[in-house]
């Protein structure tokens, strides 16, 4: 059993926090407020269009675990999900196809993105992001909302003038995930 | 049919009332009545075997996880090399004595008045004993966590409080013939990728339970997207039409265990362009081995498994179905976009959590020396198609909610769920396993006698 954490070098790859309200801060920030409102009205092949084609989308399971064995709350041995472009680009074909039960009708769902900060990397061209997501979901006559609140740590890349998600890992706050299923991209 | 139990529900019907024996109907107020639910938790989530996880999730000695046996939580530990299942309950005020998901311990120190087990539920002691703080009326032994029946098969966990009931192998009966197949099949066994996903569904795990007794049609219609975009989709033109894959054989059991062996031919023609006829089962099994293994292991089947099991394994393996109550499992041969195949090993368990609420508990596994890049492989592709995001199971999830709700209707609620799709075809000719076998395209027996457990257990004298 693998008990690797790819998270653990997030943070440390993360160089000079950019200015808030800076240019970059602003494209960052107008990136996921366009990625939100892509999902949120089902524009699945419009949304896979912002994805760099080597992109790693991951959603490890957490566990709840004593504060000295934290390292073991997020665990990427096992994911909810575990991505690249050609399985993200067959779930937005498939959710853009016919018999996508799941999403068809669809959740209605609302992506509310804050608590942005923005660094420099190593890379030119390449910025880490951290954002809180909360997703509010409502399906059929349902009279609750899932809420599925979360941290996306992210690569977001420059190429050639479009910017693109070259990196996600998803940081969800539940253990025992409250909605049936993650037939919606976070 | 053993069961003889008048007992009653408050509206005066009994569980025989519910179940159609002749006409192969149950109605679904089974799934939604809390009465129901309620001697489920006693008749069938406290007497049968449970699947609780894979020694593997515990290694070492002191490591534990939490897990649920029906409504009750329950710490699996191991301790001295052996697993242990105590109830995670303090005997002294009812405090959960661990509130970890995991973690190693050599002693459970409970956090309210700090009594202290071992990994096996020994009581250790309080910390003031010395005022006598557990008293003289329990004895020691009497304060220990209650423990349940544990066995180990393939390095699976599983439990019951049915202290004195049937043997785990009396239980599988001739099912086992064809688990041994998956799980046994090794040299090293299997190993678990990591804790298992974990994810609630407002459905009846019923809903779910009876589906994993192999309902073969549900993928025609509710998994279509497979043929049409998926990885079943043809090139000819014919896109959907899944028809071809629902051939095979079909395991049914008096325990309501369920397999579907799942015809090879059309893979292995795909991979080798030869007549499987032609081909020895060796050469089968070193063109397409089962999920994990390569080529080479088949040594490795060869040690574990009967030449009749091998022979099954290399023509229609057990792919999909169930354990009774509420295990799936799906050890499937998936065709890649490059025309290979690679497999899914996956195990779940259907919680229950009230009547209307399940807990979806998705376990995947490789084998301990499934190659690193395979592993990698089995683990994404498991991930992207089975579990709480998988592209077929995400389907299903939204699909049992819905027969939970239509169950609560006053009318809907005797409406009936049916399984009249019989076979009249006995085992496929040269067929070398045991148990109730039926060949052909898939049929609802398996389900339906899914039910008739269902209906034995709750029938049952106390
Ligand atoms: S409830 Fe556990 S020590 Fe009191
Ligand atoms: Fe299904």
């Amino acid at each position: 059993m693998t008990s690797e954490n790819a998270s653990v070098d997030f943070f440390e790859q993360c160089g000079d926090e950019l200015a808030i309200g800076s240019e970059i801060y602003n494209k960052v920030l107008g990136f996921y407020h366009k990625e939100a409102r892509l999902l949120d009205n089902l524009k699945f092949m419009e949304w896979a269009e912002t994805l760099a084609t080597d992109i790693q989308y991951n959603v490890p399971i957490r566990q709840t675990r004593l504060v000295k064995d934290s390292q073991s709350s997020v665990l990427y041995s096992m994911r909810h999900m575990y991505e690249d472009y050609r399985s993200l680009m067959g779930r937005a074909m498939r959710l853009s196809g016919n018999s996508a039960w799941a999403e068809d009708p669809a959740s209605r769902t609302r992506r509310f993105v804050s608590n942005l900060a923005v660094f420099a990397t190593g890379t030119e061209g390449e910025y880490a992001a951290v954002s809180y997501l909360l997703i509010t979901r409502n399906r059929f006559d349902d009279d609750h909302f899932d809420l599925i609140p979360c941290e996306r740590r992210d690569i977001v890349r420059l190429e050639d003038g479009v910017w693109k998600l070259a990196k996600r890992d998803v940081i969800l706050d539940q253990v025992l995930l409250g909605t049936p299923n993650l037939a919606i991209f976070l | 049919m053993s069961g003889n139990n008048n007992r009653r529900l408050a509206d005066g019907s009994t569980i025989a009332d519910l179940i159609d024996l002749d006409r192969r109907e149950v109605q679904l107020r089974t799934l939604s009545d809390r009465e129901i639910y309620e001697w489920e938790q006693e008749k069938i989530f406290g007497k049968t075997w449970l699947l609780l996880g894979h020694e593997s999730e515990i290694p070492n000695d002191g490591d534990f996880v939490q897990r649920f046996m029906g409504d009750d939580s329950v710490i699996v530990a191991r301790h001295k090399g052996e697993v242990f299942v105590s109830l995670n309950v303090c005997p002294h005020r009812g405090m959960k004595i661990t509130t970890q998901d995991a973690g190693t311990a050599s002693i459970h120190k409970c956090i309210y008045h700090g009594w202290a087990f071992r990994g096996n539920g020994d009581f250790l002691g309080s910390p003031v004993a010395d005022q006598c703080m557990h008293g003289t009326i329990s004895t020691k032994e009497e304060l220990a966590l209650k423990q349940a029946r544990v066995t180990l098969y393939g390095g699976l966990i599983f439990a019951t409080w049915n202290i004195d009931g049937p043997s785990f192998e009396d239980f599988l009966g001739d099912a086992k013939w064809y688990y041994d197949m998956l799980f046994c099949r090794s040299d090293k066994g299997m190993e678990v990728a990591g804790p298992p996903q974990r994810f609630v569904v407002r459905a009846n795990w019923k809903a779910a339970g009876e589906q994993s007794a192999a309902d073969g049609f549900h993928t025609l219609t509710l998994h279509r997207w497979l043929g049409e975009v998926g990885n079943y989709k043809k090139d000819d033109g014919e896109s959907g039409d899944l028809t071809p894959e629902m051939f095979g054989a079909e395991v049914s059991s008096p325990h309501g265990h369920a397999l579907r062996c799942i015809d090879l031919n059309r893979k292995i023609r795909r991979l080798t362009g030869k007549d499987p006829e032609e081909l020895s089962t060796e050469e089968k099994l070193r063109v397409l081995p089962p999920p994990g293994m390569t080529g080479e292991a088949f040594e490795q089947l060869k040690r574990n498994l009967s030449p009749e099991q091998l022979e099954v394994m290399a023509w229609m393996p057990p792919q999909v179905g169930g354990m009774f109550p509420n295990v799936l499992f799906g050890y499937v041969y998936i065709p890649q976009a490059d025309g290979s195949v690679v497999g899914s090993m996956t195990l779940h368990a259907y919680v229950p959590k009230g009547p209307d609420k399940l807990e979806f508990t998705n376990w995947i596994f490789v084998e301990k020396d499934t190659p690193p890049e395979l592993r990698e492989k089995m683990v994404m592709q498991t991930i992207q198609l089975f579990g709480t995001s998988g592209m077929v199971e995400q389907d299903d999830s939204d699909t049992w909610p819905h027969m939970t709700l239509t169950a609560k209707g006053p009318q809907g609620r005797f409406s009936t769920m049916k399984y009249q799709a019989m076979y009249e075809t006995g085992k496929p000719e040269g067929w070398p396993g045991p148990g109730i076998v039926n060949e052909g395209f898939t049929k609802d027996d398996t389900q339906w006698h899914w039910w008739k457990y269902w209906y034995d257990l709750m029938t049952a004298e106390d």
